[in-house]
């Protein structure tokens, strides 16, 4: 199954246009996941399986916006540590799309389902949001401070390691 | 034998305890040798080691094992070094390295209190300590100007002179624990190795949160600041040193300790005086491997107590939300406690406590929280914040009483290098566990006091551990009983001194470090008294073993 639906994807990255490209990820989205997204059909997207990467990081993590650097980063590590990862992620960005699944009821969904898609939200949001790739003995760090767990609390801490301030800044109330 | 070395003094372990005893006994004049098992480490790639980890909830994870000195590891996998045999895990943890575990250490730098050494004479439980607070009290004040020690006087353990440092700055966070739980719980600052201002050289604390597994900036005390100092006093350290096995006379005296280099090579070591201080796990171990026709249990184990009396400071915990942002992860990881539960009457049935709150980040915590819960999309970000900001726990810090059967033995089973791993026998007592039952109605009330909310007591029956080994070689005046006097000379061995958490009889309330090298200092003069001794009392009895 896996294996069908990344041909699909290659099939449909025959033509590297931008406008294929971008063309592609439309074809993704429908008008619910766009709604959770509506920046990610202005952006470009050099690569389609990365601009469907993107969009499902986008929609799990439910980030307005997401370097596109780190994208690429995490892409590159869960592709080369989960096989079929590319078209997995067009397979649930789709089923997300068509069924217009809450990303709040998606991992009950999953579960429900015993899909074979369950385990790949986790993927994802372990890479943005911890910066870890894959588990045990084979997990590595592809992220910390730019990891979304530092990021989305920037206003008030620094990654541990990193300094808060000057000795006593922190005895004052958090802004 | 490819190397002879030779010293008047042979420190076995150079961890914060090994290294200040050489340290004082360089200063007094002596030439002085630390073997350490373990590799020399940088701080710098220790904190690149911690930053490129996937797993940094695990503070051993950027402390990887040598191949020819191993120690424990459990994440992400057992590593098998410290066998288990139950009935209870005992998953110590600690670090064969020059500087030793203090690498990764929260610097709690606790006093005992007064009524910790006489638990048997007022309490009918535990033993009595060899000697009283009063004398530890100038060990202690010379421990805490080595170390820097930051701390307040409302923390029930009474002293002469004052701290050498005021207490650090307390976060919001603890603040908002103190003004909201008094008066029914004082809330005090931690009695920490850490700097509040500039201190011998070393900077004040700037808030990295990282204290465990290392503070970047040296603004906390680390066994490798005591080696460094032994150094410039005169001792010489060398690393990857694996010592297997202790070598005596004739007539009990010891002659040499013998090492392994990492290509197992063998050495050989000779001094006039030896010290044990390769921890409460690696130093019993030590003694057993060393037994002779003359001495078929072991070393300094006449007593049949090495090894035995294994203690530590088990903690259950709540954790809960509370009703107003805190923000725990701004200022040191372990500012506050409670300490007014450390002693009372009530230690003839239920094991005392420290109750400690963290200041840890929760970031971590809650973030791995929300994905195991599946919580994604918009309501991710808001919910981490919320979490973040509102994630509070407090753990009670046990007393664990002495037990033989609590001991530290030889496994069957080999290391690398062909030495018996360490195995341990443990079990958590009914005193112990009374203890923690009676804390949970003060986690309970600390909670309602913070306006808690999602109140997750820790699983009944499960406790975590804190790697305070305390006891395997224990202090006392009966040599039937003990393993070291109340100067840390074993009994059996006139010149085999030990230096160790494992020389305190009893584990009470607070992290042990403070006091082991507290004792070890008494010990250093003991052998080789300074010209501005402390305490007449420590003198007596001295045999000038250098003479």
């Amino acid at each position: 199954m896996a294996q069908d639906r990344n041909d699909n994807v290659a099939t449909c990255l025959a033509s590297p246009t931008d406008l294929s490209r971008r063309r592609l990820l439309a074809g993704l989205l429908t008008a619910y996941t766009a709604s959770l997204i509506p920046w990610a059909l202005a952006q470009p997207a050099p690569h389609a399986y990365r601009g469907a990467f993107t969009a499902l990081s986008a929609i799990l993590v439910g980030r307005r916006a997401l370097d596109a650097a780190q994208s690429s980063r995490l892409y590159n590590a869960l592709a080369a540590t989960h096989p079929h990862f590319p078209a997995d992620v067009h397979a649930l960005l789709v089923l997300i799309s068509q069924r217009q699944i809450d990303p709040l009821n998606l991992q009950q969904v999953l579960d429900a389902e015993q899909s074979a898609l369950a385990p790949l939200p986790r993927l994802i949001v372990t890479a943005w949001a911890l910066g870890v790739v894959g588990s045990g003995e084979g997990a590595r760090c592809v992220a910390y401070e730019s990891a979304l767990d530092a990021v989305i609390v920037a206003d008030v801490l620094k990654p541990p390691t990193y300094a808060y301030g000057t000795y006593g800044s922190w005895t004052l109330k958090p802004r | 034998m490819s190397v002879q070395l030779s010293a008047d003094i042979v420190v076995i372990g150079s961890g914060i305890v090994g290294a200040l005893a050489a340290r004082r006994l360089a200063q007094q004049g002596a030439s002085v040798l630390i073997l350490e098992a373990g590799p020399r480490l940088e701080r710098a790639r220790v904190l690149a080691a911690f930053r490129n980890s996937p797993i940094k909830g695990n503070w051993m994870a950027p402390y990887p094992p040598s191949r020819w000195a191993p120690h424990p590891i459990y994440v992400p996998k057992d590593n098998g070094y410290l066998k288990q045999a139950g009935p209870y895990p005992y998953p110590a943890e600690y670090i064969r390295a020059v500087g030793g575990t203090t690498w990764h250490w929260a610097a709690m730098a606790w006093r005992l209190v007064p009524n910790d050494v006489r638990i048997k004479s007022l309490y009918g439980v535990g033993v009595d300590w060899p000697l009283s607070y009063d004398e530890l009290d100038p060990w202690y004040q010379e421990a805490e100007k080595l170390l820097g020690v930051a701390g307040a006087d409302n923390t029930g353990s009474p002293r002469k002179q004052p701290f050498p440092m005021e207490p650090v700055a307390e976060p919001w966070s603890m603040r908002r624990f103190r003004e909201r739980l008094a008066p029914a719980y004082p809330v005090v600052a931690n009695t920490v190795a850490r700097n509040s201002r500039g201190y011998d050289g070393r900077p004040a604390c700037v808030g990295n949160n990282s204290c465990q597994p290392i503070c970047p900036v040296n603004a906390q005390y680390l066994g490798i600041n005591a080696v460094e100092a032994a150094e410039a006093a005169g001792a010489k350290v060398v690393p990857d040193a694996v010592v297997y096995r202790i070598e005596h006379e004739a007539k009990g005296r010891i002659a040499a300790v013998h090492y392994y280099s990492p290509d197992r090579a063998e050495h050989r070591v000779t001094g006039k005086t030896f010290i044990l201080a390769a921890n409460g796990i690696e130093s019993p171990k030590l003694l057993l491997l060393s037994a002779s026709d003359t001495y078929p249990t072991g070393l300094a184990n006449s007593s049949g107590m090495v090894g035995r009396n294994l203690m530590d400071h088990p903690s259950t915990s709540l954790t809960f939300y509370a009703d107003e942002e805190l923000w725990l992860g701004r200022g040191p990881q372990s500012p506050s406690s409670i300490n007014t539960l450390r002693d009372g009457p009530f230690r003839s049935q239920h094991a005392p406590y420290r109750l400690d709150f963290t200041n840890i980040s929760q970031v971590l915590s809650v973030t791995s929280d929300l994905i195991k819960e599946g919580v994604y999309g918009a309501e991710f970000e808001k919910q981490l914040r919320w979490r973040a900001a509102r994630q509070v726990s407090v753990k009670n810090v046990l007393e664990v009483l002495p037990n033989r059967d609590n001991r530290i033995t030889l496994s069957s089973e080999k290391d690398a290098m062909g030495i018996p791993k360490p195995e341990a026998h443990y079990a958590i007592d009914d005193y112990t566990r009374r203890g923690a039952e009676v804390s949970k109605a003060d986690f309970t009330r600390i909670a309602e006091l913070m306006g808690g909310t999602g109140l997750r007591f820790s699983a009944d029956g499960q406790y975590a551990n804190n790697q305070h080994i305390t006891g395997t070689m224990s202090m006392g005046n009966d040599p039937t009983t003990s393993v070291v006097d109340a100067f840390g000379r074993t009994h059996d061995h006139e010149n085999l001194f030990i230096c160790s958490t494992g020389v305190m009889p009893t584990a009470a309330t607070m992290n042990s470090t403070l006091t082991a090298v507290a004792l070890a200092l008494r010990t250093a003069e003991h052998i080789l008294p300074a010209k501005d001794a402390h305490a007449t009392a420590s003198h007596r009895g001295r045999e000038g073993n250098l003479a």
